[in-house]
């Protein structure tokens, strides 16, 4: 239930003109009229402008619900991650030794030699096609396909069925890319021959 | 002891520094992110769900964590590290063998280095979950993809500094695939190293690369990231 | 300007015309574009790589009887290896006996000769410097296999014959190589122009396919 306080003096501009002069704003046949004298204090009169539900009543003044402030709720999110990422990185520092080999000897070269894991994908697709196309034209599209994702899907909606295509398109480059460099971190060893890892494992961080 | 606080907080060097109380009040709390240089990459307030772990996984602040965390433990390793062929290894082994919290430091930076690849891209992918790349988003969602690539190839140029046989077989194998390029392939495999093997001109470009420029670039490019959120209002919303 | 007639006269030049504040506009952009372009040029220009020692410099590897005593294994077709470049250096008629005699040679030869033109098909040539930098993946070639008398890669599995043309494996094509001279029965190997090795299909000696014999790597 909502009730408007109006006092006559100063909010109902349909009311009965104030100054006899002056011509109403609104017909008076319109709008509904007040009587009382105007502008007397304590002869205000109420009335039911509009029935509200409860429900719409808080879609209507959503507004204190939708934001935080960032001081403390942002902030305080940031710094536990901020701490639960460093204790993680120093305690796995502690455990795990970054791997070092012999000096570099250009003379000698292992029996694996793999680029960095992120460019395993990259190799593998190397030993199946043609150099100028895995070497130069998927990396060039795997990139520009990525910055152009925005500029092909011009929607503005936002739930995976109104955008199929995209998403196709993203998992295929996405999904792709794990297979291939998992295969290339995986699964090949001396020779890019194929390599199960439980006969060993030719992979270096 | 409330007195030397009283003390200090009354003095004129606390209040220049402070210009307001502990923020405790929605209005002090508001000017304490807005006059804060730092904080002021924050808007003063921000979306209820974009405070949620579950909403954002904190993927993009994690990257960001990293790449600070790199720079610091980074600038710590410079210090006992010339990038030369003679001395690159064994500079390495000095710094697991006898600098103090040495290996630490070193396992930190390399353990970040792989995290920060994959975090960035898990953060692509959970922007692209949420079709935030939509409009008004499509500059930052291509500021993204430059900044991956960057990413990258930070950890690619870092990946050849230790000059064991891992670097130096992995950044042969890596700057080999430079040469198919059909136009200019042979020229700028060659500019990459420095010449027509992996050696010691390699060594110093990949480092000089690797400690300033690149990071200098993604710098560079953050600042336009985290800029783009704000004047695109803020965080994207739930699909 | 016909498009524009509901909204009245169109101030400004007419078509085609330019007014004086935009010609200057347009100059300023384009000398700033000129400006950021030679700022690029001086850029790659002042970090291209200035080589004065190792690859990319005349090399001098010696006279035959030099890399006989160096490795007297070259007589009888086994290439030889020189470091400090990363090349082999093949006595071509003494290999190409090696390889028909399935690694025997019954007459070694000690003088390949100077029969140097980059003209001449490989197989003719009396030396040949090939690099040992595998053209698919920069791993380094190894010594010739035993077992078939070829060049077997060990990173990728690519296989060259003893005249560095591709036989097997992702290589997308043979063995790189470095124009040799003779200078006083002095064999220099000029490093400084990269010649492609044979395109894949290249067969000018050594017809056998990989299936023909056991391999070092697979």
């Amino acid at each position: 239930m909502t009730i408007e306080k109006r006092p006559n003096a100063t909010a109902d501009k349909n009311a009965p003109t104030q100054a006899p002069d002056r011509a109403p704003m609104v017909s008076p046949g319109t709008g509904p009229k007040l009587p009382g004298p105007p502008g007397v204090p304590g002869t205000e009169r109420f009335r039911l402008l509009a029935y509200v539900k409860q429900e719409s009543m808080v879609r209507v003044d959503k507004r204190p619900d939708e934001t935080l402030l960032t001081w403390p709720h942002l902030l305080r999110a940031e710094f536990l991650m901020a701490m639960l990422i460093s204790g993680l990185l120093v305690v796995t520092s502690l455990w795990i030794q970054a791997p070092l080999e012999e000096m570099a000897n250009p003379a000698v070269t292992p029996h694996v030699a793999k680029a960095p894991w992120y460019f395993l994908g990259l190799q593998e697709i190397l030993s199946y096609f043609n150099a100028t196309v895995a070497g130069v034209i998927v990396p060039t599209f795997y990139l520009l396909g990525l910055a152009a994702i925005p500029f092909i899907d011009r929607t503005p909606f936002k739930a995976a069925r109104d955008r199929k295509l995209m998403w196709v398109f993203f998992l295929c480059l996405m999904l792709g890319g794990l297979l291939v460099t998992l295969i290339g971190s995986f699964f090949r060893g001396p020779g890019w021959n194929w390599v199960w890892p439980w006969e060993g494992l030719f992979f270096n961080l | 002891m409330n007195a030397v606080m009283r003390f200090i907080k009354e003095s004129a060097l606390w209040r220049s520094l402070f210009r307001q109380p502990y923020p405790n009040t929605s209005r002090t709390r508001a000017l304490a992110v807005m006059n804060n240089v730092f904080l002021h990459l924050h808007p003063v307030r921000v979306k209820r769900h974009a405070v949620r772990y579950t909403y954002t996984f904190c993927l993009g602040g994690i990257s960001f964590f990293l790449f600070l965390a790199l720079t610091v433990t980074g600038l710590y390793l410079m210090f006992f590290y010339v990038p030369s062929v003679s001395r690159a290894y064994q500079d390495i082994q000095a710094i697991e063998a006898s600098v103090a919290f040495g290996t630490l430091v070193r396992n930190m930076h390399r353990w970040a280095a792989h995290l920060m690849v994959l975090t960035v891209f898990l953060h692509m992918i959970r922007v692209f979950y949420h079709g935030a790349y939509k409009p008004p988003r499509e500059f930052n969602w291509v500021v993204g993809v430059i900044l991956l690539f960057l990413t990258l190839m930070l950890s690619f140029t870092g990946y050849l500094l230790p000059w064991d046989q891992i670097a130096f077989w992995a950044i042969t194998v890596g700057t080999q695939m430079a040469l198919y390029a059909p136009l200019l392939g042979q020229e700028s495999s060659f500019f990459l190293l420095g010449g027509i093997q992996v050696g010691q001109e390699t060594l110093l470009r990949f480092y000089v690369l690797h400690v300033i420029a690149f990071p200098l670039i993604a710098a560079i490019f953050m600042i336009v990231h985290f800029w783009r959120i704000r004047k695109d209002g803020g965080i994207s919303g739930p699909v | 300007m016909t498009q524009h007639a509901s909204y009245g006269e169109v101030h400004g030049p007419r078509a085609g015309e330019i007014s004086r504040r935009g010609f200057m506009r347009r100059m300023l952009g384009v000398g700033v574009g000129i400006l950021s372009l030679e700022f690029l040029g001086g850029t790659l220009a002042f970090l291209w790589p200035n080589l004065t020692e190792g690859l990319g410099a005349e090399i001098t590897i010696g006279s035959a009887t030099d890399i006989n005593n160096a490795q007297p294994e070259w007589k009888n077709g086994l290439p030889y290896i020189y470091g400090p470049a990363n090349l082999f250096i093949v006595n071509v008629p003494a290999a190409k006996a090696r390889v028909e005699g399935d690694g025997s040679v019954s007459s070694p030869i000690e003088d390949p000769g100077t029969d140097l033109d980059e003209d001449l098909p490989l197989a003719d040539r009396s030396v040949l410097a090939l690099w040992r930098k595998c053209p698919h993946l920069g791993c380094q070639v190894p010594q010739l296999c035993d077992q078939s008398q070829w060049f077997e890669c060990l990173c990728h599995g690519s296989k060259y014959t003893v005249l560095g043309e591709k036989r097997d494996g992702p290589a997308p094509r043979g063995m790189d190589g470095f124009p040799v001279l003779s200078v006083d029965g002095v064999y220099v190997v000029d490093t400084s122009q990269i010649v492609n090795g044979p395109p894949p299909g290249t067969v000018t000696f050594d017809q056998r396919a990989p299936t023909d014999m056991p391999h070092c790597t697979g």
